[in-house]
């Protein structure tokens, strides 16, 4: 057969090529067969925006704000091949005009599978689907203490007045990046759990936020414990298909105020076709504590910034990450620990499992102020390779100012032992069950530090899944 | 075996010259040197860099990001950093059309 067919191809780039005598640039004609623009979606462009806008109901303060971002988006360019953060993740295939924000109201119900959710009693659970509501409930039992949760849009709302001082005011920065700033533009969906001072939730609360085939997710989730409160948040991401489109461009506040004490935890599981990017930021007071777990497993390409804050004397963090790809997946996480404040201990770990040609890339950074005496900062990268073709990029870096402090950092990257697969092949195991034991042996140690019991499982369950034989 | 997909007129790549094209989900470089049209990832092999937008000096191309040399006919790294060969494609032309077909691996 001819190989005439329809040009597929998207997009193109021409180069001048030094070698010409003149340079030369052309534009070749764009075909692109999903791009399905209606009157009514919203775009993410100029008059995207108003439409969107225009449709808000929400107090004047966060409208300036999302004004303000737009014009902030506008300004900034995308990111450079070059830059530091994007130099090991190539997002040229990226195209943001296939998405938009739906001004439908959304299906009564999301089928996508929540992992976290099972055989757990909640204090409060909220969905989304494609960035709008589907379902927010709140137990009586913490609403009467003055524990305020709910969906971001809702919140903001009733509670505006309470939440305006935390919304992208001291964690995350809106100019960040071009993504931070569409982002606050944009932002819808998510959720927002207050606790005030001193109470102490012992049932965790929990947001799903989920994704139609080729649909968006702009939620922002932000928590906020005040003085000596305590509370345990899961969070997690799903698509409706597994191999599933669509754009994450989301935000995660944590605000963990003196001797307050935060369990949080958020399973990114998309479609294997969805775009990831995120800014995600913890502040940690004096004498205060958070627990923060990661898990991606989804996505086609991740592009997660986590920083956290130990901005308090005596403050503690510890993060564990969890990561477990195939196919041709890319997650990208650049970590910080940024220790502004005296006596504070941070201790990162994050481990990752590859598969197929999937890539990961772990860029940390232990940063030391010069007040910051007596820090102990620890950080580990641990990676796994299951195939010859996957790759891990694990950089750690440290940047110290103070003289009196203990900061360690790691990372380990290898293949699976094939000694200890013919081990277990001998006992009578078979070659899958022999690699998802290492697999899961391999985890162990992050899933230890991981405290509620209900997450370990579904973890384990989740990754113990997708584990496939190789030769 | 995917199927041969026009990308490009010979007409559009300077003979010699380059261009970087997306093609089914992947970015490669189509270049034309000689009357002769190859196709290779737009990606070197060693850290990721933009192989499309090195130099290219016969059927040599270098990366921009810290030097490492390709052969555009078969992809090998014919210098370090790099050490592994960078993926090549299949190309044909029928008249004033080219064709590629993205390689499985």
């Amino acid at each position: 057969m001819s190989g005439e067919s329809e040009t597929r191809f998207s997009h193109q780039w021409l180069i001048p090529t030094p070698a010409l005598d003149h340079a030369h640039y052309f534009l070749l004609p764009r075909f692109n067969c999903s791009m399905m623009e209606t009157t009514t979606s919203l775009s993410f462009t100029e008059d995207g925006f108003e439409a969107f806008a225009s449709v808000r109901d929400e107090p004047r303060w966060l409208s300036d704000l999302r004004v303000s971002a737009w014009k902030k988006y506008t300004e900034l360019s995308w990111p450079a091949r070059t830059d530091e953060e994007w130099i090991r993740t190539d997002i040229r295939q990226f195209k943001l005009d296939r998405y938009s924000l739906s001004p439908e109201p959304p299906k009564p119900e999301t089928n996508a599978t929540a992992l976290l959710r099972e055989g757990v009693e909640l204090g409060g659970d909220c969905t989304s689907l494609d960035s709008q509501k589907t379902h927010s409930f709140i137990s009586d039992k913490w609403a009467d203490k003055g524990v305020v949760f709910g969906s971001f849009d809702e919140i903001v709302r009733s509670h505006g007045d309470l939440i305006r001082p935390y919304l992208l005011r001291r964690a995350v920065n809106p100019s960040y990046d071009k993504f931070a700033a569409l982002h606050a533009t944009f932002m819808t969906g998510g959720a927002i759990l207050y606790v005030p001072r001193g109470v102490v939730v012992d049932e965790p609360f929990y947001a799903l936020s989920a994704l139609t085939d080729g649909g968006a997710d702009f939620g922002h989730t932000l928590v906020i414990l005040e003085d000596g409160a305590e509370a345990t948040m899961l969070s997690e991401t799903a698509s409706e298909d597994a191999a599933g489109g669509g754009l994450h461009c989301g935000a995660i506040e944590l605000i963990v105020n003196p001797r307050a004490h935060l369990r949080y935890v958020n399973l990114q599981n998309w479609g294997n076709n969805v775009w990831h990017f995120a800014h995600q930021k913890a502040l940690v007071d004096r004498d205060a504590s958070l627990q923060w777990t990661i898990a991606a497993m989804g996505a086609k390409l991740a592009k997660v910034n986590q920083h956290v804050g130990l901005i308090g004397e005596g403050a503690n963090c510890q993060v564990n990450g969890v990561m477990f790809t195939e196919d041709k997946q890319h997650l990208s996480y650049h970590t910080l620990q940024h220790h502004e404040a005296p006596s504070c201990r941070s201790d990162f770990l994050y481990k990752a499992g590859l598969q197929d040609k999937s890539r990961t890339v772990w860029r940390g950074m232990i940063k030391v102020d010069r007040v910051a005496q007596r820090t102990d900062g620890y950080q580990r990268n641990d990676n796994l390779l299951l195939s010859t073709n996957a790759r891990a990029d694990s950089i750690p870096g440290l940047e110290i100012e103070a003289d009196d402090v203990r900061c360690t950092h790691g990372s380990t990257s290898g293949r699976v032992d094939d000694e200890l697969i013919f081990y277990a092949r001998c006992r009578g195991y078979t070659r899958k069950e022999a690699i998802q034991m290492i697999v899961t042996g391999f985890f162990q140690k992050v899933f230890d530090r991981i405290t509620i019991e209900s997450v370990r499982d579904a973890l384990g369950l989740a990754i113990a899944r997708r584990v496939r034989e190789y030769e | 075996m995917s199927e041969f997909i026009r990308v490009a007129k010979v007409s559009d790549v300077a003979n010699t010259g380059k261009i970087i094209l997306e093609v089914e989900d992947r970015m490669v470089v189509l270049l034309h040197i000689n009357d002769q049209f190859f196709c290779i990832d737009d990606i070197c092999t060693h850290d990721g860099g933009p192989l499309g937008e090195g130099e290219l000096c016969g059927f040599e191309l270098a990366c921009p990001r810290h030097g490492a040399k390709f052969d555009v006919r078969n992809g090998a790294a014919l210098t370090m950093p790099a050490t592994e060969a960078t993926v090549v494609h299949e190309v044909k032309i029928e008249g004033d059309n080219v064709f590629v077909r993205i390689s499985e691996d």
